[in-house]
């Protein structure tokens, strides 16, 4: 594993928990990545995202954390090639993400949204077998085989009862499972969701990331969430990485990352970490005004 | 899929749109001249013309003129005039008859007119293999050019000439009666609300020169739209409209009377309404007499003096031009006009 | 409803070939002199079998000279229509979007009616010069809807509405102030007619047609993933720029062809594709042969209908597919919103 160039400011109070599961080859490597918007008379790049780096590997689940407007969607959309970095390179498996042609990452790489607008009512089995389409060429009509990765994937991702269902008639945790499993069919080699947890209720928000991490740990998948829930990321996640403003201030072990002082500057607010007894901190926000 | 897509991609190649050759094509066609009709195209005319259909109702007065009605295998829904026409078998209307009644009409010519038909059926009929002559009456001499031609290409040259020469000489007559009168400034009022008029390239607006009157309204458009501002600044002496009933024409002035803007009108509180049969809106023979009727509203006094030969007979038609304005609803039109 | 195969595909589609071929050997029996089926099996059997001398001549005429380059021109137009429609509504990710949202017939309209004022004599002025029209409006609004090197949608939108206001305001104002005269026939025009015989020979507009069909076909299943939006279907590998450009160049080629040659005939482009949505789902790998099937029929049924019930005259065929579409329009809005 590759640690960011700062180190952190003091050790840990307890032993970092020992990951999950042993971490594969690498997936993703983010190196020296940068990406500005251009502002709109010509004067100097406004920095959305300063240079970082870091890896992410194959059975791991990933966090991006930080407060709104710290760069990271920017940051998911250079991974998932969406955005051309300004310097440095994403890299997938040695390639370079943003060269490649939309089919071929889309072998590669599954993007969760949100949520989905349909234009037209379509049944969710159909739904999830769209995510076939980056293997199939050009006209050909799904195969049995097909049919069978995309059943896999609904049960997978917990939806299996619903495939019959329309799209349109069923509710939203339900909907973010068939969206799920819609990437899965995609049989990517990495997972990236950006802020799935948005619209959830609780429940359907732990059982999501408990979902990615099952999935993350038995399958070839590497999963890069990013969210701003601190505490299901350090349940989760098996590395954190914290923006603040652009600037990537830490990539470790939640153990790691969640420093009090470090998190109160971050987020803005007080707020008490605790280790619970696996070695999870957990964060507590205070009522109390800064 | 793509067997599909082979398929439909060899449809073309079954798409007959040629019109095979039927019974009785190996018959010789009948001798046909070639003749250049008034739109300017060039038309096989069969030198034998003995079924005609008729595409608009001017033509078909014009061939009941001729005296050639027997010949008339098919009219249209608006030929009204003469009468008999309204028995003779239909083929529809004038914008969009229908093809498949002038087909089994079997004529040797169709008579169709620039003013009433559209170029497409004109071309449409001439696909199928029929001649089309068609007329385009701009003037007064037009028309009776038109009538002339007619006259010899369809077998009728005597009455085309005798009735031509007719009207001409009446049209003489007139000129001679109204020479000294200054023409009067008219408005000819195609519908009133909204106000339209007619151009002055339309054969409307030279009738009403022949009638001894000019239209105050000049301008290219062929229907233009007034605003009835625009008529009173021009102060006409008098208006002009064409109706088939008194009792219509009737309505529509009372009606109009209490219009603000028409009810300032010189002409409306002076009552100098003429009022025309609506054959002054066809170009046929009928016109002739529709002017003749307008002249005498117009100019009442250039038909007191003494007739000229011939003359007596009309003299008790039409209205006496001024008609006062609590006598509106008793105008009178010629006979011909009632129907 | 089950996945889609070839096999079903194949179905579907000769099923709805099957109901078109039925609809037109009907339909050239209805006219004002209506034929028997007997008669008219045995006219198109002497016509396949070299026997046509046989056939009286006034058959020969009516059927092959008025009513079969007609049904075939209106199977053309239906099909282009509608296959049109259901691109536009996947392209602009809209369910109200018609073949003329973007302004493509008030170009063509333009182009006829310009072509009426400067050159009224020559015959195949008219549908050339309403191409020419449809072509010169589609380059306009595809310079509108352009963002950033790709078709923006909403921009194509926005830029199609304007075109088409624009234009339709500068054929208001040249219809009032040239001559009335030879503008009669614009009506007819405007409101879609099947009457005006097409100088082009029928059978390279059905070329021009199924080549251009065909290529919109080859992006139905990106369009299947675009309809989900533009985000979406580029993660799933979808070059979402070129999907939009074809499918607009395919949609106006197949609405400048149908306009120019028969004026605007309305609510088919919208209709047809919801219709066949209802029946066999919105899998645009079905929908396209089934909507350019499906409007051909309907187109078809519509133009019989229009010279036959109100015989000696003929009514405008857009006139028939108002009276019938307005009530099917709503039908299908009040069942989308139950």
């Amino acid at each position: 594993m590759t640690v960011q160039d700062q180190t952190p400011a003091q050790a840990p109070a307890a032993a970092p928990a020992a990951p999950l599961t042993r971490p594969g080859p690498v997936r993703i490597s983010v190196d020296l990545a940068s990406y500005a918007y251009e502002p709109e008379d010509g004067a100097a790049p406004l920095f959305t995202l300063e240079a970082t780096s870091f890896e992410v590997c194959q059975r791991e689940l990933v966090a991006i954390l930080g407060p709104n407007g710290s760069g990271k969607s920017t940051l998911l959309k250079l991974i998932s090639g969406t955005l051309k970095p300004l310097s440095g390179r994403v890299q997938l498996e040695g390639l370079e993400v943003s060269r490649l042609d939309a089919r071929t990452r889309a072998q590669r790489i599954a993007v969760v949204q949100q949520e989905t607008s349909l234009l037209f009512p379509i049944r969710v089995w159909e739904y999830v077998q769209q995510g076939r389409h980056p293997h199939n060429r050009g006209l050909r009509f799904e195969s049995k085989e097909d049919g069978e990765i995309a059943g896999h994937a609904l049960a997978e991702a917990g939806a299996e009862h619903l495939r019959d269902r329309w799209m349109h008639r069923i509710s939203g945790g339900e909907k973010q499972r068939v969206i799920l499993a819609r990437a899965l069919t995609q049989q990517p080699l990495l997972l990236l969701l950006d802020e799935p947890t948005l619209h959830l209720d609780i429940a359907a928000q732990v059982d999501l990331l408990r979902r990615l991490r099952r999935l993350a740990a038995a399958s070839m998948y590497a999963v890069v969430v990013v969210t701003h829930e601190l505490n299901l990321a350090a349940e989760f996640a098996d590395r954190i990485v914290l923006l603040d403003r652009g600037k990537t201030l830490r990539v470790g072990t939640p153990a790691e990352v969640y420093q009090q002082d470090l998190l109160q500057q971050v987020f803005g607010t007080l707020l008490h970490v605790d280790l619970n007894r696996r070695g999870v901190p957990k964060v507590v926000f205070s009522g109390k005004e800064a | 899929m793509w067997l599909l897509l082979a398929l439909l991609a060899a449809a073309p190649l079954g798409a007959q749109t040629n019109i095979p050759p039927g019974k009785g094509a190996s018959r010789v066609p009948p001798a046909t001249i070639a003749v250049t009709d008034e739109a300017g195209r060039s038309v096989q005319v069969p030198a034998e013309v003995r079924r005609i259909v008729s595409l608009a109702p001017n033509m078909t007065e014009l061939v009941y003129a001729l005296g050639l009605q027997a010949k008339l295998v098919g009219v249209t829904d608006y030929c009204d005039y003469p009468p008999e026409a309204r028995t003779k078998p239909r083929v529809g209307g004038t914008m969009n008859p229908s093809l498949e009644q002038v087909v089994s009409f079997h004529p040797d010519l169709v008579l169709a007119s620039k003013q009433s038909n559209r170029k497409e059926t004109v071309e449409n009929l001439e696909r199928l293999g029929f001649a089309v002559y068609t007329a385009d009456a701009h003037t007064v001499a037009d028309v009776l050019a038109s009538l002339r031609r007619l006259g010899g290409l369809l077998g009728a040259r005597e009455q085309g000439e005798t009735l031509a020469n007719d009207l001409q000489r009446r049209l003489s007559d007139l000129e001679r009666r109204l020479a000294g009168h200054p023409p009067q400034r008219v408005v000819f009022v195609v519908w009133p609300s909204p106000l339209i008029s007619i151009g002055r390239h339309t054969f409307l607006a030279d009738a009403l020169r022949w009638a001894g009157a000019e239209s105050v309204v000049d301008t290219p458009q062929d229907w233009p739209r007034l605003s009835i501002e625009e008529l009173i600044r021009q102060e006409p002496e008098f208006l002009i409209f064409a109706s088939s009933h008194a009792d219509e024409s009737a309505r529509t002035f009372e009606d109009l009377r209490e219009q603000p803007g028409w009810r300032d009108l010189k002409a409306m509180r002076e009552g100098h309404i003429a009022v025309v049969s609506e054959a002054v809106n066809r170009p046929s023979p009928r016109l002739v007499e529709a002017i003749e009727q307008l002249a005498q509203q117009l100019h009442p006094d250039a038909f007191r003096a003494a007739p000229a030969r011939g003359e007596e007979k009309r003299e008790n038609r039409g209205t006496s031009g001024r008609v006062p304005a609590s006598r509106l609803a008793k105008v009178q039109e010629c006979r011909s006009c009632v129907r | 409803m089950r996945p889609l195969t070839p096999k079903r595909l194949f179905v579907i589609s000769a099923a709805l070939t099957g109901i078109l071929l039925l609809v037109a050997v009907f339909s050239l029996k209805f006219g004002t002199r209506s034929i028997s089926l007997v008669e008219l099996f045995r006219i198109l059997r002497d016509t396949a079998m070299g026997r046509s001398d046989q056939i009286d001549s006034d058959f020969r005429l009516i059927i092959f000279g008025i009513r079969l380059p007609r049904i075939v021109l209106a199977m053309i137009v239906g099909a282009a229509l509608s296959v049109a429609g259901a691109s536009f509504q996947a392209l602009l990710r809209n369910p109200l979007a018609d073949p003329y949202v973007l302004g493509v017939s008030s170009g063509a309209a333009l182009g006829a009616i310009l072509s009426l004022i400067v050159a009224a004599r020559s015959p195949g002025a008219t549908p050339f010069a309403a191409f020419v029209g449809a072509a010169a409006a589609s380059a306009i609004v595809y310079f509108l809807g352009r963002r950033g090197g790709s078709l923006d949608s909403f921009a194509l939108l926005l830029g199609g509405v304007v075109t088409a206001s624009f234009l339709s305001a500068v054929i208001m104002f040249l219809m009032t102030t040239i001559s009335g005269r030879d503008l009669r026939g614009m009506a007819f025009w405007l409101m879609g007619d099947l009457t005006t015989s097409s100088p082009i020979p029928l059978r390279w507009l059905l070329l021009v047609l199924v080549i251009t069909i065909g290529v919109i076909y080859t992006t139905a299943a990106d369009l299947n993933l675009l309809l989900s939006g533009e985000q979406e279907a580029m993660h799933l590998g979808v070059d979402v720029a070129r999907v939009k450009l074809v499918v607009f160049l395919g949609a106006s080629v197949l609405t400048g062809l149908a306009v120019s040659v028969s004026g605007a005939i309305g609510y088919v482009g919208l209709l047809v594709p919801h219709v066949m949505r209802l029946f066999f789902g919105s899998d645009y790998r079905v929908l396209i042969p089934a909507t350019a099937l499906g409007g051909a029929i309907a187109i078809v049924i519509a133009d019989t209908l229009a010279r036959t019930i109100v015989a000696p005259t003929e009514l405008p065929v857009g006139a028939m597919t108002a009276m019938v579409g307005a009530p099917i329009f709503i039908l299908l809005l009040r069942r989308r919103l139950s």
